[in-house]
């Protein structure tokens, strides 16, 4: 009886793992055929059912029609790190500060003030697409990496603050008290107390930040033309009146890529024990 | 009301693993108050969990007035569990939270106001019954936890997990009474697990000492004070503990040297790991000799009276002393001992 | 000498703190005494910094503290929650304090491990506090508030969240590391008088943020200056009874005439009431009182009574069964009882005006 349920189970893990690594295997497939591969039907296997070429791969650095995405790349890269590079300590410093004092506007309180920025998400980007334009071409900063990092900052530093309220509240008040009677001005108490008690927060938030930055295609559409290119715009740029589906299925690949080395990185970091710094 | 009973039971968190909770059978007859007693780690919370259907035990079995309901869930048990911390539904009033178990069985409203009413009247909580539960004190809290328990006319027990815990030293008393008073007119089982002397002995007719998962000792209050069954116990219960110096075998009986401490020796038993004890309550200080003289290393002042550390090559002693003797760390004093109120132990078991 | 004058601190209307006066000298423990919301442990989180007071004044050894921040203040406190850096091992915990104040690692280190093992933790030196059990983490706590010898140790309640037997064995230990530091300014609030009075070398009786008397544990107990001093230094509870006194002798209110001269005092007609210790209360006499609940602690057995309307308490050494409801007779020895006037003042013996 129990090797029948083993069985089950392995079964169930086996389709549904089966189901969600299929779009990948066909992505990395795809990406290796050239047009008449494509059409006639689906084909799977290199050699036997089609020829492999580079061609895709090749598209990608601007050879055969493509676009280079090399460029692109890079400044994406710099753009989501440094925004939730930024949009972190900042958000983080916030958190401690709605955490543990206590703020007050006539009816606003620190709830409200949290959920503020929480609400910052709830709005449909498109609300702030001009506005964003006006203010960044009033700054000068159009179609730079500057005005786009600003950008970010301020699209993710909410996210960051939504999760580290939560893990800061987790911490007792009378561990900063214990710190500071044992000679840790405020300032030390947050950076070697506090802080090292919070680091799977840290992560979870770095990580959210991350994500939500690397994806995003609205604002890097709107806010960038010819000086400052962004990955996701450069993707679409691949695009001509012929889809060219294995260009597009090597972007795809290439731009999962870091996303995919974070998340097993991360999953690393909390199953050893990340979250075990549990405060009694 | 049930009678419940416990046939071998037995419990490890996992296969292999040492018993949290070593092998016992018991009965609690129905109506009783029963307390388990013990520190931190000894199993009664495993043994309360076991018998309200939280935890099922790897061995034995658990009747309630001879029916097996070990594989049962707690919601078929009818037991009410009380924990150390209040349990109440936050978003609700105190009189919806009373209600809320007829509520969910489908008991007729008018029954319903009827029982509840009774009940917060029993508990002291009529003046709250249109509060929400959130505004509560703790102690009020834990009544509208004990009330929820009590609102059902079918329960078959009550298990109180430290209830006390979190109330105010002032409340214990009133609480308690409370308990008593339910206890005695309501006539449920109800079985305490607490780690405070005080309020098992107080509460229950019979006490269950456990320590390292087993039951050391089960007895009224009196007899675990007189008549403590290891050292354990005659330690655990009594404030101060009870006195233990090591013996030895001297012509038949067990003596401790230096000290007029001694009991006849039962025939055959040997004579290693002998240790005869006393109640520091069962000892008078009786000025410059008696059964024991000591030099005084400490006092303990109380109010009403002083302990007194009494030392001496054989080991240390306590006993309590009316304030006002006048005595003082270095004086020498002595305190007399009747032969009924020694107890003999070896290797920690009681023997006479 | 740590010297707190008049301190004040009343929040939402309610004072925390009235006008607390407290001198508490180095080399002795001074227990604060009171119920829970008396106002110790905002006394205490005021002495470290953590509350600021609206009115008085903080100093030790003449030097003011008013201005300075906790983290400045030669302090060191433990509290009822056991609470320990939970990123940091037991050694590094005890540690912390010495390495923040710039001392070099290895020293510090020594010196927490030399501490952890007089605390009975030098197994555990490499262990997070999560791992420990209550008791452990609590002596975690200890060793780390002693290891940097403040001149000032707070105390709060440090053991009521442990196993009664624990709490006597901590309660020795403690006592016992602190012989050998002298210079320290000791502060140890209770809820327990029996914890207080053992403890402490002087006790300070606090109700409502006011301080009722301060003194020594024997001087305390015997002469309680008020009825509120005499509720809250006594366990069991005191019995106040309610008493007139005429030209034909001493009337209590719900108990009846008493015989003449029973308290053995001469007093001027008038409004009294009288302490009778619980231990003052005997069975086996005239006066008829039910038992509303007996309570047994190990040693002794505490019996609630009714006597007439009067509620009553009385504690006896032994482990006795009163059944619930039953009638015992008493016998209450007048003699001992404290006489407290109308106002509530203790009258001392002695002393026969009002």
């Amino acid at each position: 009886m129990r090797t029948l349920y083993l069985a089950l189970k392995y079964l169930a893990v086996t389709l549904w793992s089966g189901f969600v690594i299929f779009p990948f295997l066909w992505m990395l497939t795809t990406s290796f055929k050239t047009a008449n591969g494509v059409t006639g039907g689906a084909t799977w296997l290199p050699w036997l059912q089609y020829q492999p070429s580079l061609g895709g791969w090749q598209s990608l650095f601007g050879g055969a029609g493509g676009v280079n995405i090399v460029r692109p790349y890079l400044n994406s890269l710099v753009v989501t790190l440094s925004g939730s590079a930024i949009a972190l300590i900042l958000g983080t410093l916030a958190a401690y500060g709605l955490s543990r004092f206590s703020f007050r506007a006539g009816p606003i309180r620190n709830g409200d003030i949290t959920f503020f920025f929480i609400s910052q998400r709830i709005m449909p980007p498109i609300v702030l697409a001009i506005p964003f334009f006006l203010m960044l071409r009033w700054l000068g900063l159009l179609d730079s990496l500057p005005g786009l990092i600003l950008i970010y900052v301020a699209l993710l530093m909410p996210i960051a603050v939504w999760v580290m309220v939560d893990f800061f509240n987790t911490i007792p008040r009378g561990l900063d008290e214990m710190a500071w009677m044992d000679g840790c001005p405020p300032v030390t108490t947050f950076l070697r107390v506090i802080l090292p008690n919070v680091m799977p927060g840290l992560v979870v938030a770095g990580m959210f930040c991350l994500i939500f930055g690397w994806n995003d295609f609205f604002f890097a559409f709107t806010l960038t033309f010819t000086k400052t290119q962004l990955l996701p715009v450069s993707i679409v740029a691949l695009n001509s009146s012929v889809t060219p589906w294995w260009a597009l299925s090597a972007a795809a690949i290439v731009s999962v890529a870091p996303l995919a080395v974070l998340a097993f990185v991360v999953e690393r970091f909390l199953s050893r024990g990340g979250l075990a710094g549990a405060v009694r | 009301m049930a009678e419940i009973r416990l046939q071998e039971l037995a419990h490890a968190y996992a296969p292999g693993a040492p018993h949290a909770l070593k092998p016992l059978d018991m009965t609690w007859r129905d109506g009783g108050t029963y307390a388990l007693l013990g520190p931190s780690g000894c199993g009664k919370s495993t043994m309360l969990n076991i018998i309200s259907g939280l935890l099922h035990p790897s061995e034995g079995r658990v009747l309630f007035d001879g029916q097996d309901v070990t594989r049962l869930g707690t919601g078929q048990r009818n037991i009410a569990q009380v924990f150390q911390v209040p349990v109440i539904y936050r978003s609700m009033t105190v009189g919806q939270n009373l209600a809320f178990p007829l509520v969910c069985r489908g008991v007729p409203t008018p029954r319903i106001r009827q029982r509840v009413e009774a009940i917060a009247e029993r508990l002291g909580l009529t003046p709250l019954l249109k509060r929400p539960a959130n505004a509560l004190t703790a102690d009020q809290k834990q009544l509208v936890s004990l009330g929820r328990g009590l609102v059902r006319e079918d329960v078959a027990a009550i298990l109180l997990d430290e209830p006390l815990t979190v109330i105010d030293p002032q409340m214990k008393f009133e609480l308690r009474r409370i308990l008593k008073e339910i206890n005695a007119e309501f006539r449920v089982t109800m079985v305490l697990v607490t780690h405070d002397q005080t309020e098992a002995m107080t509460f229950a007719d019979e006490v269950m000492v456990m320590n390292h998962g087993e039951v050391v000792q089960a007895g009224r209050p009196r007899d675990l004070f007189e008549r403590p069954a290891t050292t354990h116990v005659g330690h655990f219960i009594g404030s101060p503990a009870m006195n233990f110096l090591p013996a030895l075998a001297v012509a038949g009986r067990a003596v401790v040297p230096g000290t007029g401490l001694s009991l006849p020796l039962p025939d055959g038993l040997p004579t290693d790991g002998l240790v005869l004890g006393f109640r520091p309550e069962h000892a008078r200080l009786s000025g410059a000799s008696g059964t024991m003289q000591g030099r005084v290393a400490r006092l303990w002042f109380e109010g009403l009276d002083e302990i007194v550390a009494l030392s001496h090559p054989a080991g240390e002693v306590r006993l309590r002393a009316p304030a006002g003797l006048g005595l003082a760390p270095g004086d020498t004093a002595a305190f007399t001992l009747r032969d009924t109120a020694l107890r003999l132990y070896r290797n920690g078991r009681l023997v006479a | 000498m740590l010297v707190l004058r008049d301190l004040s601190l009343t929040e939402g209307g309610v004072p925390h703190l009235a006008a607390v006066s407290v001198d508490a000298e180095p080399g002795r423990m001074t227990t604060l005494l009171g119920r829970t919301g008396a106002g110790k442990t905002t006394l205490l989180r005021a002495v470290a910094g953590l509350v600021q007071p609206q009115s008085g004044q903080i100093s030790l050894a003449g030097a003011d503290w008013s201005r300075l921040p906790p983290w400045r203040r030669p302090v060191a406190m433990v509290t009822q929650q056991f609470i320990n850096y939970p990123h940091l091992s037991v050694l590094d915990n005890v540690a912390f304090p010495l390495i923040r104040r710039g001392e070099p690692r290895e020293a510090a280190r020594e010196a927490a491990a030399a501490i952890l093992g007089r605390v009975g933790l030098a197994q555990m030196t490499g262990r997070r506090p999560a791992a420990l059990s209550g008791g452990q983490q609590q002596r975690v706590a200890i060793a780390r508030a002693l290891v940097k010898r403040a001149p000032v140790l707070l105390l709060d309640e440090p053991f009521v969240n442990l196993d009664y037997k624990l709490r006597e064995g901590l309660r020795e230990e403690l006592a016992e590391l602190l012989r050998s530091q002298s210079d320290t300014v000791v502060l140890y609030a209770t809820t327990d008088p029996r914890e207080a009075l053992q403890m402490g070398d002087c006790t300070v009786l606090m109700a409502e943020g006011r301080v009722l008397q301060a003194g020594p544990p024997r001087a305390v107990f015997g002469a309680p200056a008020t009825l509120e001093a005499a509720r809250v230094v006594n366990d069991p509870p005191i019995n106040l009874l309610a008493a007139e006194i005429t030209q034909s002798g001493l009337v209590l209110d719900h108990l009846g005439p008493q015989s003449a001269g029973a308290t053995g005092r001469a007093l001027p007609p008038g409004r009294y009431t009288l302490g009778l210790r619980a231990e003052d209360i005997r069975s086996g006499g005239p006066l008829p009182a039910r038992v509303a609940l007996t309570e047994v602690s190990g040693s002794e057995t505490v019996t609630h009574l009714m006597a007439g309307g009067q509620p009553l308490v009385m504690l006896e050494r032994a482990v006795t069964d009163h059944r619930l409801g039953s009638e015992l007779g008493l016998m209450l020895d007048l003699g001992k009882a404290l006489v407290f006037g109308a106002d509530g003042a203790l009258i001392p013996k002695g002393a026969s005006h009002g």
